[in-house]
């Protein structure tokens, strides 16, 4: 029984994932503090989408305990939900709908109140720069700009906790830029739990980095008080 | 508002912007209105039920053609992982699949009740069959469009989820072809499977509630099915 730490918005113990003989995630144990953005680094393959899916539900554990703003991702998996915010790798989005109505329906699907959702949408556009294109069809925005969208959708019901996998792949260096940014601009108020395989974008963005190797956490470093992360890197892997 | 109202108006907004839909729309009532006038025209009788047997056939084609995108797209997409990691249950976004679709199909044999209209002002048609003629071919729909929707879950590939559907429709049509070789009790229980079993006394103004049971039992049976194949994840 895990007992639940106010100071942490995340909390994994022994947490494992196996499908039939291959175990992706071997017994994890992480916590992530409030308001901190911490970052997975890890190599692809490495079990950090597997870990992160099963933080937003998407997956269950097949051994431990997750514990999301206190609340148990298997017995109270709605609960949970509701405090997250997530944009998964592949940045999955409604080709058919248009930006604004594609926020909306985000919005009502994260039981937000109906007086409120305009308001919300208008946030998030403001905040990701998306005004000007809220009436643009999903399908005809660039890569830059789903991205963006995929942001967009993850913070509309501002959630306590946001969930990126891998957010700056496939960015040109400027949305690289522009999306560490905003990951910087949300820390203290939000806490960010991310996913990288880029070393230096660790370096930059992120509180705290745990290093996953073959589903294992091999350790947890404070950036600041890592002056050379490849090193730290190298020694472990 | 309801995570299941937001759910089906997502869904219907999908299925009405899709061309899918009014391109199936269009060939179902084009080969109706065809039979219909033919059969009127050569005839002269004032009864629906070639009409609703020609329903029973097209939707077995055709139904395929309407769930097979339901889950294997949102799986080929993505999407489903933005909806099985917001705060809904999966029997939600399962209903919300087969409401819609059920409303595409249900609206599509709604525009056929034109016909029965042409029929009470030219002529002294029988309403009873064709009450439950409708009855039956709603029956139906609701049937296809649930083993659809299972058939969909289990696969990210549109075409391969259609011809599954489309296979296992045909298998509960000829269900009951099988019944001579098999030994009781199992000869019975193939015939009690068939589709075209329960179909026929209902179309032809029978109406049995072991016939309406069998309907909403496998209905119920694939919903449930696909709301756990969702789940196991």
């Amino acid at each position: 029984m895990i007992d639940h730490d106010d100071a942490l918005a995340i909390r994994a113990e022994g947490v494992s994932k196996r499908y039939w003989s291959v175990t992706a995630v071997d017994r994890l144990d992480l916590a992530v503090r409030r308001g901190e953005v911490f970052c997975l680094l890890g190599p692809n393959g490495s079990g950090k989408t597997t870990f992160l899916r099963m933080l937003t539900g998407y997956l269950s554990p097949s051994a431990g305990r997750l514990l999301v703003a206190g609340h148990d991702v298997v017995r109270d998996g709605l609960a949970a939900k509701r405090k997250i915010g997530y944009v998964p790798e592949s940045v999955p989005l409604y080709a058919h709908m248009r930006v604004g109505e594609f926020l909306r329906f985000i919005a009502r699907l994260r039981k937000m109140p109906a007086d409120g959702i305009e308001a919300a949408v208008r946030r998030a556009a403001e905040l990701l720069a998306l005004t000007d294109v809220l009436g643009k069809p999903v399908r005809a925005l660039s890569r830059g700009y789903r991205q963006r969208t995929a942001l967009a959708q993850a913070l509309v019901h501002d959630p306590e906790i946001l969930i990126l996998d891998e957010p700056t792949n496939g960015l040109d260096p400027r949305q690289i830029m522009e999306t560490r940014t905003l990951i910087r601009s949300l820390a203290g108020r939000r806490t960010v739990l991310m996913s990288s395989h880029i070393l230096s974008e660790v370096e930059k963005t992120a509180d705290r980095a745990g290093l996953l190797l073959g589903g294992k956490l091999l350790g947890v470093r404070s950036i600041p008080e890592t002056p050379d992360l490849e090193s730290w890197f190298l020694s472990v892997t | 508002m309801s995570s299941l109202v937001v759910l089906i108006r997502k869904e219907l907004h999908a299925t009405f912007t899709s061309p899918i839909a009014y391109t199936v729309a269009a060939v179902f009532l084009l080969v109706l209105g065809y039979t219909f006038s033919l059969t009127l025209f050569a005839t002269k009788v004032a009864n629906l039920n070639y009409i609703f047997h020609q329903i029973y056939v097209l939707s077995i084609l055709l139904v395929p053609v309407l769930t097979m995108r339901t889950f294997a797209e949102e799986r080929r997409t993505d999407t489903l992982e933005l909806l099985l990691t917001a705060p809904v249950r999966e029997i939600s976004i399962v209903l919300a699949k087969f409401l819609a679709t059920l409303t595409l199909v249900l609206g599509i044999f709604a525009a056929t009740a034109v016909y029965a209209v042409v029929l009470g002002v030219y002529g002294e048609p029988d309403w009873g069959p064709i009450y439950s003629g409708y009855l039956a071919v709603a029956l139906h729909a609701s049937l296809l469009v649930s083993i659809g929707l299972l058939m969909s879950s289990l696969s990210e590939n549109q075409v391969v989820a259609a011809a599954l559907s489309l296979g296992t429709f045909l298998m509960l049509w000829f269900a009951d072809s099988v019944a001579y070789l098999l030994p009781r009790p199992f000869d019975l229980f193939a015939i009690n499977l068939s589709l075209i079993g329960h179909f026929k006394p209902t179309v032809t103004g029978l109406v049995f509630l072991s016939d309406v049971g069998y309907f909403l039992t496998v209905t119920m049976l694939a919903l449930f099915l696909t709301t756990r194949r969702l789940a196991e994840r």
